[in-house]
């Protein structure tokens, strides 16, 4: 820690690039660390507001999450503990010989060392009409991926007409990954006609199996969300030409979805590559994202997926540059989740502070963010089967419920939970704990937990049984007394919680349940 | 048969100290029968209380000293002289070889308030040692930490216990209340039939939970994650009280941002509680007029129960509840007299009053009220685990006093504590019984128990209650207080030192005035015609304080405070060698180290065992009856394995009343409280 600091070594300059969520942690353990004595830290973001909490932006979109709520650190905090916080500072470039980069005002900030969290940026899908020849994107297309994002669909979706109504009342999703489930329900939610497009022949097709991908699709349908899959969106007309495009004669194979809202046709409308059109207000791209790495590249570091980074997530081209989040690739690998990143940032905050820690990898659990639907998925499956894992899986298409746990070496390794999260805490634990398990006990833990038999009551009580905890009075000795009064005076039993008074009523003049036996036997 | 009028009084274990009533019965025996007017339990008695006259006339009642031999080794019988003069001869030599601080002095949170108080002055004055802590760190004292960091006071229940029968919400956290204090569960019950929720936290599915209308089962150690997910969802929906966060508190603020980062499903992921679960229990939050959060035991006996805690806390600051009619936040101390034990200058940092031992104005004042120099008051002592992990060999006091504690049951780490006993030139212990610390000790001193007495406690309410003397102890044992006394006496003390437990009372009322826990305007008769009176009552004519917060909160700006708590985790996680969570608890018809109860025949005492859930049995081939080991870093023990469905599947459960449990458990303690790490800790199991 800082003990091996000496306060006459100058302090060295830590630039970070990216104020998103990684770099909030980050912050955060160096703070704890105090090692905002060792380091002048400077945190560059582009964004205009203070480090929010992106994952809940879908929570906010659907409603049940105050945006007000989602700033995670102010830019006070970040004064008090002495670091630099710079919104809305875009950088240009990085200049690894001068140490130091360029925002696109022209300012350069020299580093020491220096901290790409550029996290990544939403993949446009090669939709014809997307992009406008000025290079932005059609206004009825929204991205989804920073609060801003957020803020214009929003607006978008509280726009009235003259009358009142909302201007814009379907919305097409383009992607069917955890992003583009929890944007679609959220919609749904506030009351658009909705639809999800999705190129793969299932719903999270990077997560789950096709079985799972079926039963939810049909939960969305019962949630008014409909779903295509296996379909890719291939061209965005405006609805001037969707309204020519309605005298037109369909051409051959081509399958126009009747409009349940014929006097809201819709601002534009969206071609898929089966021939199906889709009339549409909003379309709402989340087709994932890529690692955000134009800096890296220009910095001439080496880039894969990612920015390739070692066990120290420094770069393998550059030790003075780490990197972290979503924009980093180790051992072939990137994440785009938050815990993660979120390992990385302490792991990193240690480095940084001369601890002899390392990343070797992170468990990932993804979880759906969206009201009514349940998606748990615990590792990579494929990964893991691949790998030797055996399926433990119970699939109930009829009740809507798809559950799949990988095995291997008595741990769960990898699990997917569609439509019944019931145990999901607990496989959790075991799944990030690597518990090692009996040999029925995955099977177990699929199936429903057993109640108590409530339906047998007192009557059935033998008596031996404890009625009375707290005084210490069996069934018989109740069975024995002849009022209620006499049990309390004679045993005490109800005389301390008073939790047994309706099993010593019921049990009061009862026979045993031997003699009960006996009776309705002769 | 003859019956003499029957003594109004009190139940000598737990902190509800139910009101009861004793009469003679024959030459020997009494009779307990109940008090239906007191108000905390309203004539309802446990089997324990139903029982405890039963100690009465036991053929295991210490009657005469005992001093280890030094030829076999062996205790013999000995004089109260013989053993007094031996004690102080022995005391007075280590100090003058080893100075003043080589002599330590262990209370216990079952001691009256006079006891109490005399300990403190005894050691500070008498003995000149720094050295003085008690057995309540191990009880509350996370919470105690945590409510004088938030509102500036430490009073457990800052309301009567009766409040929460008309509350719209209690949440329980941590608290198995119908089997630790079973009474108590009637007001839960008179609040559901009221129409309002009760809400259970715990690992285990209790005799608690069954009543409650929302039952959450968290992974042990992580109450904390939940309270911030908690938060954080109030915080999402837009449930917070704003009027109040901004009249009543401070530092809300840097609260909100830091609990922007505890989202419902990074929250399932550490706690096992599922989003669902979390929601439902924040949509009957957010809707209630009227929520108390109780905190016990299972939220406290941690390393991060401080931190805990003030989760809570801001929880219920968060809604607007603290000061507000039927609502709040509320510890439910464990000991008899846990609420008094820690006012009265027992604890290591404190000086009668609830004041701290570093403030010279505390000082200054107690000084004037002993009749000594405030300069010859020693400074803060060490707290219980870290004194007794001193003792002997761990180059600390080199002699321990042990007053109403069984050490050798209920420290943490045991096998390690045990040690450290074995190692002091000197254990003394004042008990009624030989208990396993008594069984250690050079010298046991025989006392009086609780009917053989009077004086006061005072209970988790805050509210100060009289034990009434029913009957005359037997021959040959002695009150604490004469103990002391005799002591003091053979130590040439500067002061002289009562026995009275009345004129105590109304010292320690001196003692105490102007200070936090003000007792000042409390008299017995007072005591005795109101059914107790509720601290702070600074004169005779302050009709004492019920309920506490109306107004204003005890901290200097009169607000209360929001405390930034970060999670951290348990001490210890489960790992390959040791998977599964270990916690440990009490049951019903037991009574903390079991000194007592263990000797009451009308109690069961089936004792120790491993409760696991069938999966978990199912995994090691353990069966229900059959003995399994458990097994932790630092010790382990057998038990016969008990399966059932109601505790979580990575979770076992060993009740503490026996030697064992506390073999296995943690002493990693909490940086505030100095509270050790009861509640878990990684554990293996194996036939």
């Amino acid at each position: 820690m800082t003990e091996s600091h000496r306060p006459e070594e100058p302090r060295q300059r830590l630039v970070v690039v990216g104020s998103g969520m990684a770099t909030t942690r980050l912050v955060e353990e160096l703070v704890a660390r105090r090692a905002t004595e060792l380091y002048d830290v400077t945190v560059l973001g582009d964004e205009p507001v203070a480090p929010y909490n992106r994952i809940l932006l879908s929570a906010v979109l659907e409603g049940t999450h105050r945006p007000e709520a989602l700033t995670l650190r102010s830019p006070e905090w970040y004064a008090e503990h002495g670091v630099d916080l710079r919104l809305g500072a875009r950088v240009l470039g990085v200049d690894r010989d001068h140490r130091d980069v360029m925002l696109v005002d022209g300012t350069l900030i020299e580093y020491d060392v220096l901290v790409l969290a550029t996290g990544s940026i939403p993949t446009l899908p090669p939709i014809r009409g997307l992009v406008r020849m000025d290079g932005s994107l059609h206004d009825a297309v929204h991205a989804f991926r920073s609060l801003g994002d957020c803020q214009r669909l929003l607006e978008a979706i509280e726009t009235t007409d003259e009358d009142g109504r909302p201007v814009n009342r379907r919305a097409v999703v383009v992607g069917g990954g955890l992003l583009g489930l929890q944007v679609a329900r959220a919609l749904g939610a506030r009351g658009l006609d909705t639809e999800i497009v999705e190129g793969a022949e299932h719903l999270l097709h990077q997560q789950i199996t096709s079985a799972a991908g079926r039963i939810l699709a049909r939960d969305l349908k019962k949630l008014g969300v409909a779903v295509y899959t296996g379909a890719r969106a291939i061209r965005i007309n405006d609805a001037s030409d969707g309204a020519g495009l309605l005298g037109q004669a369909i051409g051959q194979g081509q399958v126009r979805v009747l409009d349940p809202l014929p006097r809201n046709p819709g601002r534009v409308s969206l071609r898929l590559d089966n021939g199906f059109t889709l009339d549409t207000d909003l379309l709402v791209l989340t087709a994932g994202g890529r690692p955000s790495t134009a800096l890296a590249r220009g910095a001439g570091l080496e880039v894969r997926r990612g920015i390739v980074v070692d066990d120290r997530l420094a770069s393998v081209t550059d030790p003075g540059i780490h990197a972290l989040g979503d924009c980093v690739e180790h051992d072939g690998r990137t994440t785009g989740f938050v815990p993660p990143a979120w390992e990385q940032a302490g792991i990193l905050a240690g480095i940084l502070c001369d601890e002899a820690v390392k990343y070797d990898g992170a468990r990932i659990v993804a979880r759906l963010r969206a009201t009514d639907l349940d998606v748990a998925v615990l590792g990579d499956a494929d990964r893991e089967v691949a790998a030797g894992g055996e399926v433990v899986e119970v699939s109930n298409p009829i009740s809507g419920s798809h559950r799949r746990l990988v095995v291997r070496d008595g741990r769960i390794v990898a699990a997917t939970l569609v439509g019944d999260l019931s145990r999901v805490g607990l496989i959790t634990q075991h799944f990030d704990r690597q518990t090692v398990l009996g040999p029925r006990e995955p099977g177990n833990l699929l199936m429903p937990e057993r109640t108590a038999d409530e339906g047998s009551a007192a009557l059935t009580l033998p008596d031996d049984a404890e009625v009375c905890a707290c005084a210490g009075v069996t069934a018989g000795r109740i069975r024995g007394c002849s009022s209620f009064e006499q049990v309390r005076d004679t045993t005490r039993a109800t005389t301390g919680c008073g939790g047994c008074a309706s099993t010593v009523r019921q049990l009061l003049g009862t026979p045993s349940p031997a003699l009960a036996t006996t009776q309705k036997g002769s | 048969m003859t019956e003499s009028a029957a003594v109004k009084t009190h139940c000598p274990y737990c902190s509800l100290q139910c009101g009861m009533a004793i009469s003679r019965k024959g030459r020997a025996g009494i009779e307990i029968g109940a008090w239906d007017e007191f108000p905390v339990n309203q004539g309802a008695m446990c089997r324990k209380g139903w029982t405890s006259g039963e100690l009465r006339g036991s053929r295991e009642r210490l009657t005469q000293p005992l001093v280890r031999d030094c030829a076999t080794g062996e205790l013999r019988g000995a004089s109260w002289d013989e053993a007094l003069d031996l004690v102080a001869a022995q005391l007075t030599s280590l100090q003058a070889a080893h100075g003043k601080d080589a002599v330590a002095v262990f209370g216990g949170g079952g001691l009256t308030n006079e006891k109490s108080y005399q300990l403190g002055k005894f050691a500070r004055v008498a003995l000149g040692t720094s050295q003085i802590d008690y057995n309540g760190r191990w009880c509350m004292s996370s919470a105690a930490s945590a409510g004088n960091q938030a509102f500036g006071v430490d009073r457990g229940l800052p309301f009567p216990l009766a409040d929460i029968e008309q509350t719209d919400v209690v949440v329980l956290v941590g608290s198995n209340l119908a089997e630790t204090m079973p009474p108590a569960a009637r007001h839960l019950d008179r609040l559901r039939e009221r129409g309002g929720k009760v809400v259970v936290i715990d690992p285990r599915l209790t005799s608690t939970a069954e009543r409650a209308d929302l039952f959450l089962q968290p992974v042990p150690g992580t109450d904390l994650a939940l309270g911030l997910g908690v938060l954080h969802l109030l915080d999402a929906q837009g449930a917070i009280d704003e009027e109040y966060v901004a009249a009543r508190t401070t530092g809300f603020d840097a609260v909100r941002r830091s609990v922007a980062s505890w989202w419902p499903e990074r929250v399932e992921r550490t706690t096992g509680i599922a989003t669902d679960e979390l929601r439902a229990l924040v949509d009957l939050l957010a809707e209630a007029d009227r929520v108390t959060v109780l905190t016990a035991r299972g939220a406290e006996q941690h390393a991060q129960g401080t931190a805990t805690v003030l989760a809570w806390i801001n929880v219920a600051l968060a809604l607007g509840m603290p000061g507000k009619a039927y609502a709040g936040y509320g510890c439910l101390t464990g000991q008899g007299n846990g609420q008094g034990g820690r006012e009265h200058g027992q604890k290591a940092d404190q000086l009668p009053g609830y004041r701290m031992i570093d403030d010279p104005a505390a000082r200054a004042h107690v000084a004037s009220v002993w009749g000594v120099a405030p300069e010859s008051l020693p400074g803060k002592g060490k707290s219980a685990y870290e004194l007794l992990e001193s003792l002997g060999d761990g180059g600390g006091p080199k002699a321990l006093l042990v007053f109403g504690s069984n050490i050798v049951v209920s420290a943490p780490h045991a096998t390690h504590v045990t040690k450290r006993l074995e190692s002091l030139d000197l254990l003394v212990v004042c008990d009624i019984v030989m208990s396993e610390t008594a069984a250690l000790a050079d010298v046991v001193l025989p006392v009086t128990q609780w009917a053989e007495e009077s004086g006061t406690m005072t209970n988790l309410e805050g509210r100060v209650i009289l034990r009434q003397r029913a009957i005359t102890p037997p021959a040959g044992v002695r009150s604490d207080l004469d103990v002391i006394a005799g002591l003091a006496a053979r130590l040439d003390s500067p002061i002289e030192f009562s026995v009275e437990p009345e004129e105590i009372f109304a010292e320690l009322g001196r003692a105490s005035a102007g200070g936090k826990a003000d007792y000042a305007g409390i008299t017995y008769e007072r005591i005795a015609a109101e059914k107790g009176v509720f601290w702070p009552c600074p004169t005779p004519d302050h009709p004492g304080t019920p309920r506490m917060f109306t107004e204003t909160f005890a901290t200097p700006d009169g607000r209360a405070r929001f405390l930034v708590q970060e999670f951290v985790g348990a001490a210890e996680q489960p790992d390959a060698s040791y998977p599964v969570h270990l916690t440990t608890g009490r049951v019903l018809a037991q009574y903390q180290s079991g000194a007592q109860t263990r000797r009451i025949k009308g109690l069961t005492d089936e004792g120790a065992f491993v409760e696991m859930h069938p999966m978990l049995a199912d995994r090691i081939g353990a069966h229900d009856g059959a003995p399994v080991v458990v097994r932790t870093r630092r010790g382990e023990m057998k038990a016969p394995a008990r399966v059932v469905t109601t505790i979580r599947p990575d979770t076992v459960f060993v009740p503490f009343h026996w030697v064992g449990a506390n073999r296995l458990t943690n002493d990693a303690l909490d940086p505030s409280s100095r509270m050790p790490e009861f509640k878990v800790c990684a554990a293996e199991v194996l036939v």
